[in-house]
């Protein structure tokens, strides 16, 4: 008798998982007539060049509360490297402005973690990575779209201190003074990477390499993303952290002390952006990555202190 | 098999089903609850070869996460059980103002999530901390150490005994000790020969519980006590930075920290038999 139930039980399992993840019933996917060709100057261009398109109608916006990662016809889901969090409001208001109908989620984290979480079979529309390395590894993988990969922006590394300066560093030099806490990000972050080649080539240019393993023997802790280092800087728990310029620069006025770091010796983080293979919604995908590189997003981008690539 | 279906099926036409349809939903519960734990744990196991493992757990990264952990884990046990079962007797014994409030905080963090009680303690014992900068004046400091590590469990596990070894104290008859008393012990003689002797079981499993969150905590820990290898990391931690890096390592830790839970969960069901054997 039992024996039957855990058969029963079983069925009844496999055929929840199966309902689960079967994909959204699939209706003609609205591809706009009249994609915007020149980059829109304004977002009411934008909408002038997008309502047109009867295809519009389509996409029925939801009523409902959808929730969070659900691939739908106009919910987009975008994997994006940890810096772009101050960012990603901004960006997702005014992509949906511009494109009436349609919902963005963004899934914050470190670039690595989200492109294990990709090879592992996580659903997402757009991936934004901080990291060159680790695009060239997703797109040889065959995770993207081909030719969909483009350069969205760059960033430098700079150094942050606590408004009230604790450690009382004054140069890059101070920073291998012993007792002084650093927080840097872990070595696979984008970000730590991009700091282990400024250190390099700082040692190498102006300081020594004792400067620099006194400076690595001062890490107090490695996050495992670039928020984080900007989180425990802030709160004055450590003396100095390695961030990206943008951290230092959308800040509020006060947030931090910043140490910038000489071009030369410095380590040009390129952002890519792309659309993935398993996306259902390749074009509003496309319409996102046109909207990030268009002069709307980098506008938006250059607001939030990335640099145009 | 033909008499069983022949048999079932006569009980269905007699529409005397009700006990059929209780062993059906009880096989489909118990079927659906064994392989909702047991699968995520195989599937764990069937990913790593036991070649990749014995290499894995040769990296010194892996062997020191191990070691701080067990370490931290161990002194937060130990802590948690000779300052918390004392406290407990005496919260369950005595009434005294405030005792709702005590009650409440030991259950809070359950509920708190973990990356908060993380920023919190940061904020009170971090170095600009209401209390840390005190300490840090006089050069103690106290985040980004295994000492962070440690209060970091403490505050995430000590509700599992804590609240254990109260209602076992609460359910306690209190005539056996009522009998000590009048027999002439001292209430550390009372605490030590009769109640926990006769609340060990249940304290066990409490301590256990304990000992698994603390073993798991990473959210409290990666904000209290930062990340350092060797000093901080433990292997929840490590489990974390390694997916990210080399899947292989994250992997690894991960079957690691399931053999230890494993291996406590049997150690403690012999004791609970040794201890119900001789009662």
């Amino acid at each position: 008798m039992v024996l039957i139930g855990v058969i029963c039980g079983l069925l009844v399992i496999t055929a929840l998982f199966a309902g689960c993840t079967q994909s959204a019933p699939a209706t003609a996917t609205p591809v706009p007539t009249t994609l915007p060709a020149t980059a829109p100057e304004t977002t009411t261009a934008a909408l002038v060049a997008a309502t047109p398109s009867a295809a519009q109608t389509t996409v029925a916006p939801t009523a409902t509360p959808v929730p969070n990662f659900t691939p739908s016809q106009s919910n987009l889901v975008v994997f994006t490297a940890a810096s772009l969090t101050g960012a990603s409001n901004t960006i997702g208001s005014s992509f949906t402005k511009a494109y009436p109908g349609t919902t963005v989620s963004f899934d914050l984290d470190g670039t690595q973690a989200l492109k294990t979480q990709v090879e592992n079979g996580a659903y997402a529309d757009v991936f934004i990575s901080a990291s060159n390395s680790y695009t060239n590894t997703l797109n040889k993988e065959g995770y993207f779209v081909p030719n969909t990969v483009q350069t969205l922006t760059t960033n430098y590394i700079i150094v942050i201190l606590p408004p009230s300066n604790p450690g009382n560093i004054q140069t890059l030099a101070d920073l291998a003074k012993p007792g002084v806490r650093i927080a840097m990000e872990a070595s696979t972050v984008p970000a730590g990477t991009a700091t282990l080649a400024v250190l390099n080539n700082l040692a190498n240019d102006t300081y020594s390499q004792t400067w620099k393993n006194q400076t690595i023997s001062n890490v107090v802790t490695y996050e495992t993303s670039e928020p984080a280092v900007a989180t425990k800087v802030g709160l004055g728990e450590v003396d100095a952290g390695f961030v990206y310029q943008s951290t230092a620069t959308a800040a509020p006025s006060g947030t931090y002390q910043s140490i910038t770091i000489p071009k030369k010796d410095n380590y040009l983080q390129t952002y890519t952006i792309g659309i993935l293979n398993g996306s259902k919604n390749k074009a509003a995908a496309a319409w996102f990555e046109q909207f990030m590189i268009s002069s709307a997003g980098q506008q938006i981008l250059k607001q939030f202190g990335f640099t145009a690539p | 098999m033909k008499q069983n279906m022949a048999m079932f099926l006569e009980r269905f036409r007699k529409k005397n089903y009700r006990p059929n349809l209780t062993y059906l939903i009880a096989g489909v519960l118990i079927a659906a609850v064994t392989f909702y734990l047991a699968f995520p744990i195989i599937a764990l196991l069937i990913r790593v070869t036991p070649d990749m493992f014995f290499t894995t757990l040769k990296d010194p990264d892996v062997v020191r996460a191990l070691w701080l952990s067990l370490f931290t884990t161990v002194i937060t046990l130990t802590i948690v059980i000779v300052v918390g079962t004392p406290f407990a007797y005496f919260h369950s014994r005595y009434s005294y103002p405030g005792k709702v409030v005590v009650d409440t905080l030991i259950d809070l963090p359950l509920v708190l999530p973990p990356a908060v009680a993380g920023v919190a303690l940061l904020v009170l014992y971090g170095r600009a901390g209401i209390l840390g900068h005190y300490f840090n004046m006089f050069g103690i400091s106290i985040a980004f150490t295994t000492l962070a590590v440690i209060m970091a469990q403490i505050f995430v596990a000590s509700p599992f005994y804590l609240r254990q070894a109260k209602s076992l104290f609460e359910q306690l008859d209190p005539a056996y000790e009522q009998t000590a008393r009048t027999l002439g012990a001292s209430s550390f003689r009372i605490l030590a020969l009769v109640t926990i002797p006769m609340t060990a079981g249940g304290l066990i499993s409490g301590a256990v519980m304990t000992f698994g969150r603390a073993l798991g905590e990473f959210g409290a820990t990666i904000m209290f006590a930062g990340n350092l290898p060797g000093v901080t990391q433990t292997m929840p931690l490590a489990v974390y930075v390694g997916m990210e890096g080399d899947i292989n390592v994250g992997l690894t830790i991960s079957i690691l920290l399931v053999i230890i839970s494993f291996a406590i969960m049997i150690v403690v069901r012999i004791i609970q038999k040794m201890e119900a054997a001789r009662a």
